[in-house]
């Protein structure tokens, strides 16, 4: 064998990898890692979505449309009016449920929808840092 | 018609895992779980280690299968990933390739059938040629590659691969005898 012909056999023998004993258990556990992994990322987006919905209905009943006043057009008046019904349709199911799910006392109908906004956008920019600070030391 | 995934191609495997498929994932990490795991024993890594840095490798090879685009192998791709998780692990533990481990030189090149054994010639090269020539050979880097990745001088590699290269050629070369079948003529 020529040192030429060397480094072909060399990557030829690098190539070939005989397979492990405990190939499939090691399978099994990156499946499992990546099945773990998935659901707690399922559960950080429904999380997040849930504190994104909550905020969004609590915004919109907050919203203070004259649309159903003396002054406005007569489709405007007819839409408000409807808008004020639903708005307040909603105010009840959204605090009927959060009475069920024990968020009623929990003092978050003394701060303003802004300041929850903040608050909140406060603690997903706290996480996103701590993110990638992580990243970053990974890398 | 419809494909087992054992009849599937990791190209294909890759794009389906790039949608979200584990189970098509599952079936890369059966297929080239050992390559990973082999290559980063050569590379130096202790048996645990090496299956760590392996499963590692293979979740980060998930999360950024959109980037393979069946360029190379999907095999030489998870393999420079577990190769770069590697030398991040090295460095994290401050073990850099300076300090180079004592090789065994008394390793044998060729098992007892006479094969070439390159696991136990690995073992005759001191640490910092073992992880240059794994790299190069075993990863698929080249020697720029290389020096960035361990932080050496490109010449530092480039000597660390010639004289790893010339240690394994001279250990797992056949002596004369041996690929004459073990028969010696006598003038």
């Amino acid at each position: 064998m020529s040192a030429d012909e060397f480094d072909p056999e060399i990557e030829r023998l690098f190539s070939k990898s005989p397979p492990l004993a405990d190939a499939q258990l090691f399978a099994a556990d990156v499946e499992s890692r990546l099945a773990s992994s998935g659901r707690v990322r399922a559960l950080a987006l429904s999380f997040a979505g849930l504190v994104g919905g909550i905020l969004a209905v609590r915004q919109t009943m907050n919203v203070n449309l004259n649309l159903a006043g003396e002054d406005g057009p007569v489709a405007g008046r007819a839409l408000g009016q409807g808008l004020n019904a639903a708005t307040a349709t909603v105010q009840a199911s959204v605090q009927s449920g959060l009475d069920q799910i024990g968020m009623s006392g929990l003092g978050l109908g003394a701060m303003s929808s802004l300041q929850l906004f903040w608050l909140t956008a406060g603690g997903l920019i706290a996480l996103a840092a701590a993110g990638v600070v992580r990243l970053s030391q990974e890398a | 018609m419809s494909f087992s995934l054992k009849d599937r191609h990791d190209v294909e495997l890759a794009a389906l895992a790039a949608a979200g498929g584990r189970r098509e994932f599952g079936e890369l990490v059966r297929r080239h779980g050992s390559a990973v795991r082999g290559l980063l024993r050569r590379m130096g890594a202790e048996g645990s280690v090496a299956d760590d840095i392996a499963q590692d490798a293979f979740i980060q090879a998930f999360q950024r299968c959109t980037e393979f685009r069946g360029d190379g192998t999907f095999a030489s791709w998870i393999k420079r990933i577990a190769a770069r998780l590697y030398i991040k692990r090295r460095a994290k533990d401050a073990r850099y390739v300076d300090e180079a481990a004592a090789a065994d030189e008394s390793a044998p090149g060729v098992d007892h059938a006479g094969r070439l054994d390159l696991d136990e010639a690995l073992k005759t090269l001191s640490e910092p040629e073992r992880l240059c020539v794994s790299l190069c050979h075993g990863a698929g880097l080249s020697h720029p590659e290389i020096a960035t990745a361990l932080n050496l001088p490109l010449g530092t590699v480039k000597s660390h691969v010639k004289r790893g290269l010339d240690k394994l050629r001279a250990r797992l070369q056949p002596e004369p005898a041996q690929s004459l079948g073990g028969k010696q003529h006598v003038g």
